[in-house]
């Protein structure tokens, strides 16, 4: 903290002269070394947004971080839904933020290959608050080399949110197997589970955003996007025996009406409101949804209380399986436009670190304490539930944080829920399945990737309503292969080769 | 009618040196030159200005090189365009859609300001007027939306209604079959009154005498419409024909974009879409300018064609 007052004290003065001497000076822009080797004053960060209103840069809480790390903030929100697009608009424009989010997309790879972006590999063991577990380190690599910090997220996160009340009214228990699970759904849908003596449920709400098939899928032995065949190649997981299996079991739930029938359109902000309107039964999404949504169901009706329950996965034929996530959500990454030599990257990564440091990381959570939150028995206690106005000082400042090396910051007493879901999300690590191909970065992919995933999304979907029959999916699967899938396939099949030997 | 408003109206007789005159001329309409400069700028810094990027389309272009680091690739763009197993179902997409377009919304407008030209009580003829404008101003979000709410499967009106009648549902939104009916309808509702200004106002201009002499040599009012109103709009519809005829290949981005999902995908993408996906969701920015151009280069040569045709059969053409 000293040497951050100090470095911003000496930097005023600095750039104070050189503006008497210049007569201009850019905002934040670098000179040429002062004393401390502080050049960068204000630092642009582009991240994502997820309120309408996300702070100002003159907020209360900004200014309480900007004293803590010793840098002027200048946040670039931009809504998650366009995220993507304005990241690509961005990196045309060339005027890229010193510190910008992005994710592995085919233009962020491009970038990086073009030397957009600082390489952080070397930097990163420097300092203590910016060291990344070893799978999500693989996971955010492109070539070995690591061009971002990663926003750290539960590889366990993927889980199913249930009503236990509606278990109980019908005398079922947990399910715990596929037919179990099938089961469930039947009786959620046929057998009035709610008895109220009207047809009004079903079993599994599902939306356009096509995560429950993929996770539901592994369940059956399918592999995580890619598998080994018999002579240890690598192959998609849809031409696989264990893939036909679960889309075949997708299109007789489907068929039998356990899942609503407008699925393929239905938008996913909306996805969740059939289960807060107790019209269905279960939901087949990240584990901390739950307690999301019981908030939302709670205030509709107090009664709803205590009537969710969490668990991993089900088992099949190929025992418990699941789905992880890559254990991170987008990373932060340096440009090496706006951010010109060594010093001035060091000083951002030293932003990066305080960033994630016990005091930051509760200002960007949970705001300032006195004013935002209160602290009691070592847990929080929120100040501003009912205070949105006050809420959007911080909130979407959890945006920047990263959570490294771990979470530090604190929580509100947790109820039965939240741990259940943490137990969830820990006891699913134990049985996630990796992609082995995530790591590896394919030219194929990056030009055709997006066509390649809509041809056997949407015949997944196809076959899930019983609009195409084995036939046709395999005509698909050939589509795939003729629009240049086979070239990814033997693309994929290198590199990993060449991975594994790299690393031996 | 068959002179068209923006031809020089003012032909200034000169017996000047041709030099001299046309400073003079200048000097003379100042003011009405300045007038013209804001269009001026406008087309010189939106539309001739940003002309330089489709050399993008030659390149690879990555925005870190910029466009002087980036490698030149000549046709390569769109040699992978023309040999993508994409482009004949783009096409296809694309043209099928253009011509439902041009059968079924073109003479929309059309219809409904003769049928407005008919109605003589002025009030109960503004008030429609009014009334068929409004969509044009809604935003095509708020039109998706809205067909939703109508079209879906569970509990939309018409697919209610649908029910009771046939006693089952028909999934206008995810169905392949129903995408280019409710493109065109959504356009039709959408676009049809707004496109009847100019028709009416080119009908404002015909004379009550022509209607009286047609009245006093017995023509009924269908006859009327026939040898009186409609050779009236001929020239306009011919022009609108040829400006639409440049775009036919443009099919509002925002609206496919909005009405596509993963069922009807096959027969929605189209030109417009695929330029934003491959150039804004996965930054190929060279190749998707290189779709772009093509598209661009499609409509010059639908614009001359139409242009030529329409002077061989008479007509006056745009320029």
């Amino acid at each position: 903290m000293f040497r951050g007052k100090k470095a911003k004290l000496g930097l005023s003065l600095f750039s104070a002269g050189v503006v008497l001497l210049v007569g201009c000076s850019e905002k934040g822009s670098s000179t040429e070394g002062g004393e401390e080797g502080a050049s960068i004053e204000t630092i642009d960060i582009m991240t994502m947004s997820y309120t309408p209103e996300p702070p100002q840069n003159d907020s209360l809480v900004i200014k309480e971080l900007e004293e803590l790390t010793g840098k002027k903030m200048n946040m670039l929100f931009v809504p998650s839904t366009t995220y993507g697009d304005r990241f690509n608009v961005t990196l045309a424009s060339g005027n890229l933020p010193h510190v910008m989010l992005g994710d592995k997309s085919p233009s962020y790879i491009s970038a990086v290959r073009d030397g957009a972006f600082w390489d952080l590999t070397d930097y990163l063991d420097d300092y203590e608050n910016l060291k990344i577990n070893d799978i999500v380190k693989e996971n955010v690599s492109i070539e070995g080399r690591v061009y971002g910090i990663p926003r750290a997220r539960p590889l366990g996160r993927n889980a199913v949110v249930i009503r236990k009340d509606w278990l109980e009214n019908l005398g079922m228990d947990m399910p715990e197997t596929l037919e179990d699970f099938h089961e469930v759904l039947k009786a959620f849908t046929y057998d009035d589970p709610d008895g109220n003596g009207e047809d009004d449920t079903y079993g599994m709400a599902i939306s356009e955003f096509e995560g429950p098939w993929d996770i539901m899928q592994t369940w059956f032995g399918a592999p995580n996007k890619w598998g080994f065949d018999e002579s240890g190649e690598l192959v998609p997981d849809f031409t696989t025996d264990e893939y036909r299996e679960a889309i075949k079991w997708f299109n007789q739930i489907f068929e039998e009406g356990l899942i609503n029938e407008d699925f393929a359109i239905m938008d996913p902000t909306q996805w969740t409101n059939p289960m807060v309107n107790e019209e269905v039964g279960l939901i087949v999404d990240v584990a901390d949804t739950a307690g999301r949504m019981n908030k939302a169901m709670t205030d509709r009706d107090p009664e709803l209380d205590d009537v969710l329950d969490v668990f991993g996965a089900v088992s099949g034929d190929h025992g418990l399986v699941t789905k992880p996530t890559t254990g991170y959500h987008s990373v932060f990454s340096v440009s090496k436009t706006s951010v010109k030599n060594e010093e001035e990257l060091k000083e951002v990564l030293q932003f990066l670190n305080d960033l994630n440091s016990e005091e930051a990381q509760n200002l960007t959570i949970n705001g300032i304490e006195g004013r935002h939150y209160e602290v009691e028995d070592g847990n929080l206690v929120s100040l501003v539930a009912d205070d949105e106005k006050k809420r959007n000082e911080f909130q979407d400042l959890n945006q920047i944080q990263m959570y490294l090396p771990e979470e530090k910051f604190l929580k509100p007493e947790e109820s039965e829920l939240t741990k259940r879901s943490n137990v969830v999300m820990v006891q699913n690590e134990e049985i996630v399945l990796p992609d082995p191909a995530y790591p590896l970065v394919s030219k194929v992919y990056a030009q055709r990737g997006q066509q390649l995933d809509n041809i056997i999304g949407d015949a997944r979907i196809q076959y899930i309503i019983g609009e195409l029959d084995d036939a046709g999916f395999d005509e698909a699967v050939q589509t795939w292969m003729s629009s240049g899938g086979e070239d990814y396939v033997k693309e994929i099949n290198e590199l990993y080769k060449e991975a594994q030997s790299g690393s031996n | 009618m068959t002179r068209l408003k923006g031809e020089p109206a003012l032909q200034a007789p000169v017996n000047v040196s041709p030099k001299r005159s046309r400073f003079q001329r200048i000097l003379r309409d100042k003011w009405m030159y300045l007038l013209l400069l804001p269009g001026v700028i406008y087309f010189l810094l939106f539309k001739i200005l940003p002309m330089w990027g489709v050399l993008l389309a030659f390149q690879n272009y990555s925005p870190f090189l910029g466009f002087w680091g980036s490698e030149w690739v000549g046709f390569e763009h769109f040699q992978r365009f023309f040999s993508d197993p994409d482009f004949v179902r783009l096409m296809r997409n694309t043209v099928i859609l253009a011509i439902y377009d041009l059968i079924f919304f073109f003479p929309a407008p059309i219809i409904l300001a003769l049928l407005l030209n008919e109605v003589r009580i002025s009030i109960y003829k503004r008030t429609i007027q009014t009334l068929v404008y409004v969509p044009h101003f809604m935003s095509w979000v708020i039109i998706a939306s809205i067909s939703y709410v109508f079209l879906t499967t569970s509990g939309g009106i018409i697919n209610v209604l649908v029910e009771r009648l046939t006693g089952s549902q028909i999934s206008f939104l995810s169905h392949p079959d129903w995408f280019r009916p409710m493109i065109i309808a959504q356009i039709i509702w959408k676009e049809s009154g707004w496109g009847t200004v100019i028709f009416l106002a080119a009908l404002a201009g015909v004379s009550q005498e022509q209607y009286e002499a047609a009245i006093v040599d017995g023509a009924g009012r269908f006859r009327r419409m026939w040898h009186v109103t409609l050779p009236a709009l001929r020239s306009t519809i011919v022009i609108l024909l040829i400006l639409r005829l440049g775009n036919f290949l443009d099919q509002g981005f925002q609206q496919i974009y909005l009405m596509t999902n993963s069922l009807n995908r096959d027969v929605a993408d189209v030109f417009d879409t695929y330029v934003y996906f491959m150039g804004i969701t996965q930054g190929a920015f060279s190749y998707s300018t290189a779709v772009g151009l093509f598209k661009a280069v499609v409509g010059i040569i639908l614009i001359f064609g139409a242009n030529h045709l329409a002077k061989r059969f008479g007509q006056g053409g745009i320029f």
